[in-house]
């Protein structure tokens, strides 16, 4: 069971990367497939949203799985592991969640499952590099989650010019110089196949 | 119901994030059509975000609107007035009545302006449409944010954590 999140900043798209990648995996590729949907209040909507797409989604609320419910986090793990016995597990965190924490959550499930850890893929949004990056106190977050990642995906390429896409790309390296980087539209596809095979053929290292 | 939770203490206000959920039941006597439902919620989703700026917000993390109905639902979102807001899925009849949950999650403001904004913003739009608007239930956001832990730090605290849980805090 290979566990892969889709993380990034609020609003960067992973609620629809996720559908449209569990979409393929678990539709054509026939690979069984689980969701774990990180929100943080009681009141879900990307967990409504995903439900709708008949996948079967485990909506963890009431905190943020790379803290305070982390271990809730884990326990979901081992519970799919052992009713469920998916494939691929995919993860969303929320978008103020950090890499780094909800792998380490991940692996505390993986002592009592057998769970191997896929790319940590973090999106970021292309239409506002400034934005994200530039923000007092939380762009030191979202610095965070760039450097945790195995492969980020520029998300919602098909919106801007190229040379937003490059300069988006300049601050991305000065973080991060060895993750690859994915430009994606989950709209268009662009990008889609790529993350399937970073996700297919990834051999974890821990 | 019970009001917000305070979260003075928590994470999200500590690093500039708060965020706010409400779910409410809407109507009219005239049944609301897709292409209505669709412009009330995107028209719902940028006056929130407005109204946060104009109090002082500094980033827009992310507005999100579901709306459920007998005849399919609806998902609206924004990250700011520039980029717009947006809307999927599809209504398949005229409905009188529909349920609307609403997330708002902010950078700069503290939960109370979220809320008010998010209340304001739904009210506003309703009220310019003759919509009825019922508060079903609400939260907010609280968390132990923190991104700067060491990771020996934060593995002690999932271990603490574990032996601390017995049960599984999840749903389906």
């Amino acid at each position: 069971m290979q566990i892969t999140q889709i993380a990034g900043f609020l609003g960067c798209g992973k609620t629809t990367l996720l559908l449209v990648l569990s979409r393929q995996l678990a539709g054509s590729m026939r690979h069984k497939v689980a969701l774990i949907v990180n929100e943080i209040g009681e009141i879900p909507v990307d967990g409504k949203i995903i439900e709708e797409s008949g996948l079967r989604v485990k909506d963890i609320g009431g905190g943020c799985i790379c803290c305070e419910v982390a271990s809730s986090f884990a326990k979901t793990v081992y519970g799919l592991y052992k009713d469920f016995r998916p494939d691929h597990v995919l993860v969303e965190p929320t978008g103020v969640a950090v890499p780094h924490q909800v792998k380490l959550a991940a692996k505390m499930a993986g002592r009592d499952a057998k769970v191997s850890m896929g790319p940590a893929i973090v999106l970021f949004d292309a239409t506002r590099p400034a934005e994200l990056l530039d923000m007092e106190m939380l762009g030191r977050l979202v610095v965070t989650q760039l450097e945790d990642a195995d492969v980020i995906a520029l998300s919602k390429v098909d919106t801007i010019e190229k040379t937003a896409i490059e300069e988006s790309v300049l601050r991305i390296r000065q973080v991060n110089d060895r993750a690859e980087i994915i430009n994606l539209s989950s709209f268009t596809g662009l990008g889609v196949d790529q993350l399937l095979e970073r996700i297919l053929g990834w051999k974890d290292k821990s | 119901m019970n009001g917000p939770v305070d979260t003075e203490k928590g994470c999200y206000t500590e690093h500039g994030v708060s965020g706010y959920g409400v779910a409410v039941r809407v109507s009219r006597g005239e049944p609301m059509e897709d292409a209505f439902i669709k412009e009330f919620c995107e028209s719902i989703m940028l006056s929130i975000a407005r109204k946060c700026m104009e109090l002082g917000a500094r980033c827009i993390g992310h507005i999100k609107s579901h709306v459920r109905t007998e005849a399919g639902t609806v998902k609206s979102d924004t990250i700011g007035i520039s980029h717009g807001a947006f809307s999927s899925g599809q209504i398949e009849r005229p409905v009188k009545e529909l349920y609307l949950a609403v997330n708002s999650i902010i950078q700069g403001i503290k939960e109370d302006a979220v809320r008010t904004a998010t209340l304001d913003g739904i009210h506003e739009a309703a009220d310019a449409r003759c919509l009825i608007v019922e508060k079903e239930r609400e939260h907010s956001y609280f968390d132990e944010f923190d991104f700067v832990a060491s990771k020996q730090e934060f593995a002690r605290k999932l271990e603490e954590q574990l032996k601390e849980d017995s049960t599984p805090e999840t749903g389906e």
